[in-house]
């Protein structure tokens, strides 16, 4: 410990008013006049906003004047400026760990109205730091090496825009989608709001250069299964699944869709949503990346007998790509970043029975439209019922599965936009009157507004309520009657239609807490996953080296996604392209000779961070988050952490208990 | 899923709504119109649920309670299941502002009045004499003790309620009851002559004094015997007794006659002997289905009884309709016939008649009058008749 002549370390305090979010709760004069007279404070004041450059200044000038050894800044949380005091403290002249934070926004006047009660609680908080900095010690940043290739989960249109953005700056990237082909619901759609672009015509190239891209290695069909490793050096192990096709023979002729012993497709596909049927061999869609077929093993009869004539192998017999021996498969791969992009789910409208979907055959959700508008979708494009009709009437009812506590709170925030889509290409398709059943029409964005004006000039007819009820007309016509308070008219409306459209919501993916545990990333409200700071690291997560694009991380439209996944990208970038990161030092360590070897810290470590070297326990600094489980653990008291020492922790409670 | 609860606003003004947070809860309704598309006389009232928060968030309820739109409200619950806020109006919104528009009525539909006179008067709304509450109990082919008689604790105290006790349709449930019970082998006995209404009705109807009064003479009561559980035939005495009572310090178990046979569906079982031949649709009452969600038991009574086979109409479970019979409908067709409101259940045995079954099976004492006559109206009495679930559990157990 540096000190003055007396043994006492020269600590400068800084109390901030933070405008007035501090000083209108805390009298700050108050604090800093207290301060002064405690114990090895040699200077003591406050600031309107420390955080400012003047601010930081004062710190720095006060160090070179005063010759500080400690610096203290009462403020704002040390997870928002601790890292500029530690540059302010290190720019004059001492190590940054000298200097402490203590919270007297969060932890204080952000959580109490007693002006007097609030001031005390401050000086108590500042004693307690003045207490601890005396036996802070000057601390290093380990500089750790980062793998410049980055994998990026999910091959949607997030994924996509993320990888192609990484490998064209030269990065190697791995995608990988669970699906037989990249695209994801973009892939599925026909035209795209408000602009009407065809969806297909604008992703396809995409999806092309990502398969043809030098700098990408493509796996689909396959899973992260698990991630080791930390920022920079992540070990991600990725299962594949068995195609029973050897994807490098295959060169999609899909002649072996066409000899299948099955004549017709007797499987729902997927594609349509189960609007038509499948073979057991098929390619998801004729865009599809890779252009390589699958073999649905459910659904094959060679693996359901062992007996089929495999009239499939036979017309494949020169390139002899199907292989029906194939298992899963894993590789490991190292990377340095990771962009999960994982998409989301569509609200399944049988949750909400009252309308009637699975009951009534002509009843449908949203998707299932997209792929019956869609040229290339079971029905080439024309909008019909399951009878064959062309619909007369037409009812789309938003808000479903969204903005509602029996299902999902959340605004799905595309659903008006694509309803009014929709309501535009069936109105196009079958001259049929379009009834659109809203709560509220949410069009916030370029263009957006401007083409619900243009669905209304077309003569839709939007009625202000929430669909209570879908019931059959009576008579047996096969119409259903959607009935809801017309709230602007003031009355209730029962409107028979032929055909429903449910405008269903956004939801995380079913499986998005296995994938949360998967990255050690967390879940936010609907069990999307939590981005950093909303407004201020919205790619980033609470795990270092890991971001997040698209919609895992809450319903968005194309646009939004497509601006997100290029911030993931060059988030991703910044990182592996430094070619370094710091670390923090505040990690575990052993003092060996105290350690007697046995071994109970290393299964408690969450980070694997801990091995057994020559019979003691060795704390790899570059795994070690500082979580302290290790030291709580220790039955010897052998492992200490830096910055969480012994006697810091001790003096910091004497130090806040002084006076009570 | 919405939970079953109660909770009152005392105050209907913005700083009431402000000082509870049900109240506060209604702040947030983005008048979507759920509720009025849901109710069931939406159609006819000029101050839906909807309007009606509108209007009293503005400070114009005033204007509201001075119609008598709220009085078409038959507490089915429908907005409450639906209301994409979770908003507590049937249970919470409409009583409160029902008794308002009671008090500012200036008359008040003669055949609710003496039904509510009679509640107070004779302790049932049919102002039948409360010496004779127990009259039924010498038809019931079996031993039904009166607690006071039986002079010992029992497993469970019923309440048979007003509609089983008096009117002779609901009697036949009570019978059917008390022979299931000796089936079961269950100890149980009921009041007898002490027993009085116990008032739910008149709590969501709006008349809150006279149900308080119900529930202090019946608490009391209750309270002058040991018993393990309550048991009840009526969804709207279990709701009370079950989320009102307690609130007095009744903190036994509550248990209506159709849970408490399915959970004793096994016991049961062997002695369901008689084929039945019926095909049987089954109707989610509000209260019993919508309000507690308990759509599963009574399906599974009805599978298990011999030659049974069950279809569903177009609303079920928690999607059910109304018969029209509670919070005070029971007591005001004459009202709603004279403004032209059609009749609830008439609407409901039209679903029923479309199934094509032979028996609309219910689990409320309301029902069966009211669908019965309904069959009479609609002309489908040859077709169709109306069952309590447990009448048709009796009817299969062996003689």
């Amino acid at each position: 410990m540096s000190a003055d002549t007396n043994g006492q370390p020269r600590i400068g305090v800084y109390v901030c008013h933070c405008g007035t979010n501090i000083a209108a709760t805390v009298d700050v004069e108050a604090v800093a006049e207290y301060a002064a007279g405690l114990p090895g404070v040699t200077v003591s004041k406050t600031y309107k906003y420390m955080c400012s450059d003047p601010g930081q200044e004062l710190i720095k000038e006060d160090i070179l004047a005063n010759q500080l050894d400690r610096v203290i800044v009462a403020a704002c949380s040390p997870s928002l400026h601790e890292a500029t005091f530690r540059r302010a403290t290190a720019a004059g002249g001492i190590n940054p760990y000298y200097f402490h934070m203590v919270s007297i926004r969060e932890l204080d006047s952000w959580v109490h109205t007693d002006i007097v009660e609030a001031t005390a609680k401050a000086k108590d908080l500042i004693r307690a730091a003045i207490h601890r900095v005396r036996f802070h010690k000057p601390l290093e940043r380990a500089r750790v090496n980062v793998n410049p290739a980055v994998m990026v989960v999910g091959g949607g249109i997030a994924g996509i825009h993320a990888a192609l953005t990484l490998a064209n700056a030269g990065k190697k990237v791995y995608l990988v989608e669970r699906e037989p082909s990249i695209g994801g619901h973009m892939a599925q759609f026909d035209k795209t709001f408000p602009t009407l672009d065809c969806a297909a015509c604008i992703l396809t190239p995409k999806m092309t250069e990502v398969g043809q891209h030098p700098n990408i290695t493509l796996w689909t069909m396959a899973e992260v299964d698990k991630v080791d490793g930390y920022v920079g050096n992540y070990q991600v192990t990725v299962r594949h699944k068995p195609r029973f096709i050897i994807e490098e023979a295959c060169v999609g002729c899909m002649e072996c869709i066409e000899v299948c012993v099955f004549r017709r497709g007797k499987t729902p596909d997927e594609f349509n949503l189960g609007l038509n049927m499948r073979k057991p061999v098929y390619i998801p869609f004729p865009q599809a990346v890779p252009q390589v077929v699958v073999i649905d093993q459910d659904a094959c009869i060679e693996f359901r007998t062992g007996r089929c004539k495999k009239t499939c192998v036979e017309v494949c017999a020169e390139r002899n790509a199907i292989d029906f021996t194939q298992t899963e498969t894993f590789d490991t791969v190292e990377v340095g970043a990771i962009v999960v992009a994982t998409g989301f789910k569509t609200f399944d409208p049988r949750r909400t029975p009252s309308y009637g979907y699975g009951v009534y055959p002509n009843v449908y959700t949203a998707m299932e439209i997209e792929r019956l508008v869609n040229a290339s979708g079971p029905t080439e494009g024309h909008v019909t019922l399951r009878d064959g009709r062309t619909p007369e009437t037409v009812g789309i009812v938003h808000c479903v599965g969204s903005r509602d506590v029996n299902t999902n709170e959340h605004c799905s925030r595309v659903c008006c936009m694509y309803s009014l889509k929709l309501a535009h290409l069936v109105k196009e398709k079958t001259g049929a009157e379009i009834y659109n059943f809203y709560i509220d029409i949410r069009a916030p964005g370029k263009g957006m507004e401007e083409f619900y004006n243009r669905v209304a000039e077309e003569g839709v007819h939007f009625i202000r309520g929430k669909v209570a009820d879908v019931y059959p007309e009576a008579g047996n016509t096969g119409r259903v009657v959607l009935q809801a308070e017309d709230t602007l008219l003031g009355r209730v409306r029962k409107i028979p239609v032929d055909m429903v459209v449910l405008a269903t919501g956004l939801e995380a993916q079913a499986d998005a807490d296995e994938v949360r545990r998967t990255f050690n990333i967390t879940c936010g409200g609907g069990g999307f996953f939590m981005e950093r700071h909303p407004k201020l690291a919205p790619v980033s997560t609470f795990t270092d080296g890991i971001f997040l694009a698209g919609c895992c991380q809450g319903p968005k439209d194309i646009p939004d996604t497509v601006a997100q996944a290029g911030a993931a990208a060059a988030e991703a970038l910044a990182l592996v392209d430094k070619g370094f990161v710091e670390m923090e030092p505040n990690t575990a360590y052993v003092v060996t000779e105290e350690c007697s070897g046995c071994k109970t810290c290393i299964p408690l470590c969450p980070y694997t961070a801990i091995s057994r070297v020559d019979g003691k326990a060795y704390i790899n600094p570059v795994l070690c988050k500082g979580c302290g489980t290790c030291v709580a653990a220790c039955p010897s008291g052998s492992i200490r952490q830096n910055l969480f020492e012994d006697e810091e922790i001790y003096e910091e409670i004497l130090g806040v208990l002084a006076n009570a | 899923m919405a939970q079953a609860s109660v909770l009152e606003i005392p105050d209907l003004t913005l700083d009431g709504l402000l000082a509870t947070p049900a109240g506060r809860e209604l702040l947030s309704c983005i008048q979507c119109g759920t509720c009025a598309g849901t109710c069931p006389y939406g159609d006819f009232m000029r101050y839906t649920p909807r309007r009606l928060i509108g209007m009293l968030r503005e400070g114009f309820i005033e204007e509201v309670l001075s119609t008598d739109d709220l009085l078409t409200c038959v507490t089915c619950y429908d907005c409450w299941a639906k209301c994409p806020r979770g908003l507590r109006l049937t249970d919470v919104l409409l009583p409160a502002v029902k008794e308002q528009v009671l008090l500012r009525l200036p008359e008040v539909p003669a055949e609710l009045q003496s039904a509510l006179a009679n509640t107070m008067r004779y302790g049932n709304p049919m102002g039948e004499s409360p010496r004779k509450r127990a009259a039924w109990v010498e038809s019931a082919g079996v031993p039904v003790p009166i607690l006071r008689d039986l002079g010992r604790p029992v497993d469970v105290l019923w309440i048979v309620e007003c509609y089983t006790a008096y009117y002779p349709r609901g009697q036949d449930n009570a019978r059917a009851t008390a022979r299931i019970l000796h089936a079961l082998g269950v100890d149980f006995a009921i009041l007898g002559n002490e027993e009085k209404c116990v008032g739910e009705c008149a709590r969501l109807v709006g008349e809150k004094g006279l149900f308080d009064t119900l529930r202090e003479q019946n608490a009391a009561t209750y309270a002058k015997y040991e018993f393990g559980s309550l048991l009840t035939c009526d969804p709207h005495a279990f709701d009370a007794l079950a989320y009102v009572y307690p609130a007095l310090g009744l903190s036994r178990p509550v248990d209506h006659t159709t849970p408490f046979v399915a959970a004793r569906l096994d016991a049961l079982r062997p002695l369901l002997t008689k084929d039945l031949g019926y095909k049987i649709t089954y109707h989610d009452s509000c209260v019993l289905g919508r309000h507690n969600h308990m759509h599963d038991e009574p399906r599974r009574i009805l599978d298990a009884l011999p030659g049974v086979s069950l279809v569903e109409m177009t609303h079920n479970r928690d999607n059910t309709i109304c018969c029209g019979g509670g919070g005070g409908g029971m007591w005001l067709d004459t009202f709603y016939k004279a403004k032209g409101y059609p009749r609830l259940s008439d609407r409901r045995v039209e679903e029923a008649l479309a199934t094509g079954a032979d028996v609309l099976a219910v689990s409320c004492p309301y029902e069966v009058p009211r669908f019965e006559d309904s069959l009479k109206v609609l002309g489908g009495d040859d077709r169709m008749v109306v069952r309590d679930v447990m009448e048709l559990v009796a009817e299969a157990l062996a003689d």
